[in-house]
């Protein structure tokens, strides 16, 4: 809006004013990861790398290095977004195109779990994982975080599917080629802005999860950024909380950098998944 | 369902042990293995419960070494975990997986659940009681880690939990050094009650000695320091003769009324609960609080981060006085014991048995309880320099350990006291009366632990 | 079956085999513990049977006799022949001769005073646990030995020489069994709890609250940064936006650090002598706020999105039409804008009633349900009870069963989103078979 009727500046002020709690919490996130505060004070005074001290010096008795910890929370947040991705894909394409039995069964169903209380299974999925032999395992959190994410993954997919016009199925279908070649030349193409969207989205989730590695998998070997991070703070003899922040600005820059590069394929799925 | 999950048990049993038995026919001698070591609640000054396990798994190896075998033990520790809560939640989901830590650093309470649920074994099965350094741990603690009759772990350290006194502020107040001193003594004999403890934390607090809600200042958590006032009222947790849980419902008034009048007097905070545990060890190392309880392991964090240089200069401590004529000055220890979790090979838990008795040598044990500021476990401790010589747990064995007794070991417990704290915390902050908190505690007790509570 | 169908369901299989595994199975799973006591105690994998001081107690409780509980509660080591020819088997002659020649026919009370008599001994088994194997082979009681199954408890009875009735080792077996049962006390117990009653009322309160917070908050943010030229609006929608993506560890934190004691309110407040307090967990109230607004902030970044891309795609000529006819920025939001959001609102509302149902992370990390349970809802309850508190009594089935009133919730809500929302326009044929 241009007029000179719909002035900017009273609205700047106003949204600038209710911001400002969290523009001071995120500037204190990284100001205090390098420097010191004198008790009392809010204007920190001193320049120190102190709290990154973590990155270079050994664990102390009983913890866990933060690289272990780190590699684990990428080979969580990776493999979960993987097989996330091309189970929707292939699922959400079924449901949008494909002919098969119990068809409105399954989407009755995908949708009811879509907007399932999933967290409160959490005992039930601990004995699954328990019989499988997955439990304290980084396998089985990927597992049980795909599940619980997939009927989303499969709704948005087949919202994109649904986009793509029959045109060019049916252009495949008549020069020979067979349903599945369509579906992988020439209909997945036309999906890849959608595929991008879940694949950061589903890879943001992963990194943020919190309970599912927490009680599944309790064990130092498989302990991702989130529980490192809520044990440090745990710690009372030797509370920091200057510390701390340089760990969660450790654990957040990844999600900072994945927000900077994919910003508009985000988007795409918040706009794009609830249009029906 | 249950038999499916127990066939897959017995089944993965089974190939484990073959496994083992196949590997271990072709080299008899040589053994790795590795002892895994989870404790809960333990901070940097607690180290020693797990680096107990490393020194006397080096001991062990050399033992074996003199009889020709060669013992490789890795041991692997542990103990960043959230809270207690997830602490035991992870020994229990991984010990219902059958993937438990060998040994864990947990209290005492958990003894009567976990072994009804089989998931630790007893561990006078593997040592001998009789025999060295197990023969000088106190018979008490002993006690403490049996359940109906059975040694199920080894006391790992000793603790209990006085009232503190800032002794500037009770001068103040008008009582002179020889009555200062003479404190302890007056708590113990019931002269000096918890209604005398309102009245002085009132004064300190009018006269502006300290702040409004400083006058005392409790836990600020749910912990086994809150049964003591139960206690103090003359609440028992335990029938002696039934071995069942008990509900005193006059004592549990009484208790809960004592702090909604703390609140009233505004000598405590109706807030208090939830304080952050940092902000509370600053406040009451300097002085902030007249008057307050907590643990002996609290010594360690007053002189250590805190800075309180001169503790016995500064604080007074006694045991918990007595609310009235029906209770009586008293102290909960809580020990944590070294337990062992059952395992599919039996080997193994016999190796972790043999390494959480040499850990409970008096010499390594003694370097956790100073380094931590906790009390021993052995009668010898006395006999080494490095305990003898600390004033704190020196002073602190005498004028509490004598008069501590311990929770019950029952599997009810946790929900009793679990429900306790619940039905404090309705009434401290006012969203209940006591009687009407009481009545709550009772419709809940009644209702999940059925027969194996008795109200009176 | 024909290959297109194949082609579906082959299509659908992997999606298929990972939910039905990990999701459906947990929620039948979950309806089935809620049936049961199963606790930390009762183990989740089935129990054993094993006579001891408690189960004894429960035994008289059960209305045994006292004489059978008496007899079934002695312990007894006795060297008889039978024990000293399995010594002999395991440990050799030479111990069983000992065993034989010095103490045939004595009567011990406890193992350890067996195992002190055995050390004595020359030709003992020189490993302790050796000693203690050898001892219980002359074990002529039940006390403290676990049976995985009641056969082997009644043989092991029987064997010892107590006679029982079948009453008595029905009685007997269904007392001191360790496992779990099935029972339907957990939902009468939930509604004897006043706790749970309390909860229930805090629960909806934040349901009510967060939903009007996120909402809100979402429109105001969406109309404003929309009026603001883009790259001003831009640069708050960022700001706006990231709570939804930061891992709520680290937006927690945040929030501690400003509601500390000594972080950044108190600090302030400081300067104006306000004394330091933890401004999170001061009061309920405090609490509800930080919950509301942590939870509403997180919920209103999603509404902010999905309002702003309804607001774009209403025409700009509108927009013009109306500014031309003097129409205030009042009146444009009221008459024009609004309108046009009336489906997203009623989506994130639907969305968001039962993602706070059964979300409690923000509040499981900030407040914990505290100060005194003011803020403990009804999901975190569930976790609490399962799987998460100081005593380490873990719940599963109460927990459970709370659990399944929410999965029940869920189920109803979504069937009635499912009418709202128009399934059967979801459901498109297929245009290229038939």
């Amino acid at each position: 809006m241009t007029s000179s009727n719909f002035r900017s500046w009273p609205l700047f002020l106003v949204l600038g004013v209710i911001s400002m709690p969290l523009v001071i919490m995120y500037v204190y996130l990284f100001v205090d990861t390098v420097t010191d505060t004198t008790a009392g004070s809010l204007i920190p005074d001193r320049f120190t790398l102190h709290h990154w001290r973590f990155l270079w010096e050994e664990p102390e008795t009983g913890r866990v290095s933060i690289w272990t910890v780190t590699l684990n929370t990428f080979i969580f947040a990776i493999c979960t977004t993987l097989i996330n991705v091309s189970a929707s894909v292939t699922a959400g394409y079924a449901l949008s195109r494909l002919n098969m039995p119990f068809k409105r069964f399954f989407l009755g169903g995908i949708l009811t779990l879509h907007a399932f209380p999933t967290i409160t299974l959490i005992i039930s999925i601990f004995l699954i994982l328990q019989m499988i032999g997955l439990y304290n395992t980084l396998i089985g959190v990927i597992l049980v975080k795909t599940a619980l994410e997939l009927p989303f993954g499969i709704w948005i997919m087949k919202g994109f599917f649904d986009n793509v016009p029959w045109e060019i199925e049916m252009a495949g279908l008549q020069d020979g080629a067979s349903r599945f070649t369509v579906w992988w030349k020439l209909v997945l193409p036309q999906v890849q802005p959608g595929v991008a969207a879940l694949a950061v989205f589903v890879f943001l989730s992963a990194w943020s999860e919190f309970i599912l590695p927490q009680v599944l998998a309790p064990s130092g070997s498989a302990q991702v950024l989130s529980t490192y991070l809520s044990n440090l703070i745990f710690d009372d003899i030797k509370p920091d909380f200057n510390m701390f922040k340089s760990v969660g600005v450790f654990y957040a820059l990844p999600v900072i950098v994945v927000y900077l590069i994919f910003n508009k394929q985000l988007m795409n799925i918040y706009g794009g998944g609830t249009k029906g | 369902m249950t038999t499916l999950v127990s066939k897959l048990r017995q089944s993965t049993a089974a190939a484990v042990l073959a496994v083992t038995a196949a590997s271990f026919a072709g080299d008899a001698f040589a053994k790795d293995l590795t002892i895994t070591v989870w404790a809960g609640g333990s901070n940097d000054s607690d180290v020693y419960r797990l680096d107990a396990i490393e020194m006397a798994a080096d001991m062990l190896t050399r033992e074996y070494a003199i009889n020709g075998e060669e013992l490789n033990i890795t041991v692997e520790k542990k103990r960043d975990f959230a809270d207690w809560a997830a602490f035991k939640q992870a020994v229990t989901l991984a010990a219902e997986a059958g993937d438990a830590p060998n040994i864990v650093v947990t209290s005492h309470l958990d003894i009567a659940p976990w072994s009804q649920a089989g998931l630790i074994v007893p561990v006078e099965d593997y040592v001998d009681m009789d025999a060295w350094p197990l023969n000088n741990i106190y018979e008490n603690l002993i006690e403490i880690t049996s359940y109906n009759g059975v040694v199920y772990g080894l006391p790992q350290d000793a603790e209990s939990r006085p009232f503190f006194f800032w002794k500037d502020t009770m001068k103040k107040l008008g009582y002179s050094d020889a009555e200062i001193d003479a404190l302890p003594a007056k708590v113990e004999s019931g002269e000096y009650t918890l209604a005398n403890v309102l009245e002085d934390a009132k004064k300190a607090v009018d006269m502006e000695l300290v702040e409004e809600g400083y006058g005392f200042y409790p836990r600020v958590s749910n912990g086994p320091d809150y049964a003591q006032f139960y206690q103090s009222f003359g609440g028992e947790m335990l029938d002696k003769e039934t071995g069942k849980l008990l509900l005193d419902k006059q004592a549990m008034t009484d208790f809960y009324q004592f702090f909604v009048d703390a609140v009233e007097a505004k000598v405590t905070r109706k807030n208090h609960i939830g304080t952050e545990w940092d902000q509370w060890y600053a406040e009451v190392a300097s002085g902030k609080a007249a008057m307050w309880h907590g643990g002996t392991w609290h010594y360690a964090r007053y002189t250590g981060k805190e800075g309180l240089d001169d503790f016995f200069g500064n604080i007074q401590f006694t045991l918990i006085p007595a609310g009235n004529e029906n209770g009586r000055a008293n102290t909960i220890t809580h020990p944590l014991a070294y337990l062992l979790t059952a395992q599919d090979n039996e080997d193994d838990v016999e190796i972790a048995a043999q390494l959480i008795k040499i850990a409970s040598e008096p010499r390594i044990n003694t370097l956790h309880a100073i380094k931590s500021a906790h009390l021993g476990i052995a009668k010898e401790q006395s006999n080494i320099e490095l305990y003898a010589n600390d004033r704190w747990a020196a002073e602190a064995t005498e004028r509490l350990l004598g008069q501590a007794n311990a929770q019950p070991n029952h599997t009810g417990y946790g929900q009793f006291s679990q429900i306790m704290f619940k039905g404090l915390e309705t009434a401290w902050t006012g969203t209940r009366t006591p009687a009407e908190a009481v009545a709550e505690v009772e419709a809940e007790m009644k209702a999940t632990l059925g027969d194996e509570v008795i109200v009176r | 079956m024909r290959r297109a169908h194949l082609l579906g369901l082959g299509f659908l299989s992997p999606a298929l085999a990972i939910i039905l595994m990990l999701f459906l199975i947990p929620v039948l799973l979950t309806v089935m513990f809620s049936f049961t006591n199963m606790s930390t105690a009762t183990g989740i994998s089935g129990g054993a049977y094993e006579i001891n001081a408690a189960s004894l107690r429960k035994l008289s409780d059960a209305g045994a006799q006292e004489s059978f509980v008496e007899t079934l509660g002695k312990e007894a080591f006795v060297v008889d022949d039978a024990g000293i020819t399995a010594a002999a088997a395991a440990y050799g002659e030479q111990f069983a001769n000992e065993v034989g020649s010095q103490m045939l026919g004595e009567r011990f009370d406890s193992r350890r005073d067996l195992e002190r008599a055995f050390r004595k001994l020359k030709s003992r088994p020189r490993s302790t646990r050796d000693i203690k194997k050898a001892a219980d082979l002359f074990k002529r009681s039940v006390l403290n030995v676990r049976f995985e199954t009641a056969g082997g408890l009644l043989d092991a009875v029987t064997g010892n020489g107590i006679e029982m009735t079948p009453d008595q080792q029905e009685l007997l077996t269904k007392t001191i069994y360790t496992g779990w049962t099935w029972t339907s006390d957990n939902f009468a117990l939930m509604a004897q709890i006043p706790y749970v009653w309390r909860v229930a009322g805090n629960t909806l309160m934040y349901v009510v609250l967060t939903l009007a917070a996120s909402v809100g908050l979402g429109l105001f943010l969406a109309i404003t940064t929309f009026y603001l030229p883009s790259g001003t609006a831009t640069t708050f929608r960022a700001i706006w936006f990231f709570p939804r993506i930061l891992p709520n560890v680290i937006f927690v934190l945040m929030w501690k650090w400003l509601a500390w004691d000594t972080g950044f309110l108190s600090s302030l407040l400081g300067n104006f002598g306000v004394p330091p307090r933890n401004w999170m967990l001061d009061t309920g109230a405090n609490a509800w706020v930080f919950i509301v607004l942590i939870n509403g902030i997180v919920g209103a970044s999603l509404g902010m999105i999905l309002f702003g891309s309804a607001i774009k795609s209403i025409p700009q000529s509108m927009l013009h039409a109306s500014e031309v006819d003097g129409a205030s920025r009042w009146q444009q939001i009221r008459y024009i804008i609004l309108p046009q959001l009336r489906w997203p609102i009623m989506f994130i509302c639907a969305y968001s009633t039962l993602s706070l149902l059964t979300s409690f992370e923000y509040i499981l990390l900030s407040t914990d349900g505290g100060p005194g349970g003011a803020t403990e809802v009804w999901s975190l309850m569930a976790f609490h009870t399962a799987l998460d508190n100081y005593a380490g009594n873990l719940q599963y089935g109460l927990g459970a069963a709370m659990a399944l009133m929410l999965v029940i919730v869920g189920i109803l809500a979504s069937l009635v989103y499912l009418r709202i929302f128009n399934f059967n326009d979801l459901v498109a044929k297929p245009r290229i078979e038939q």
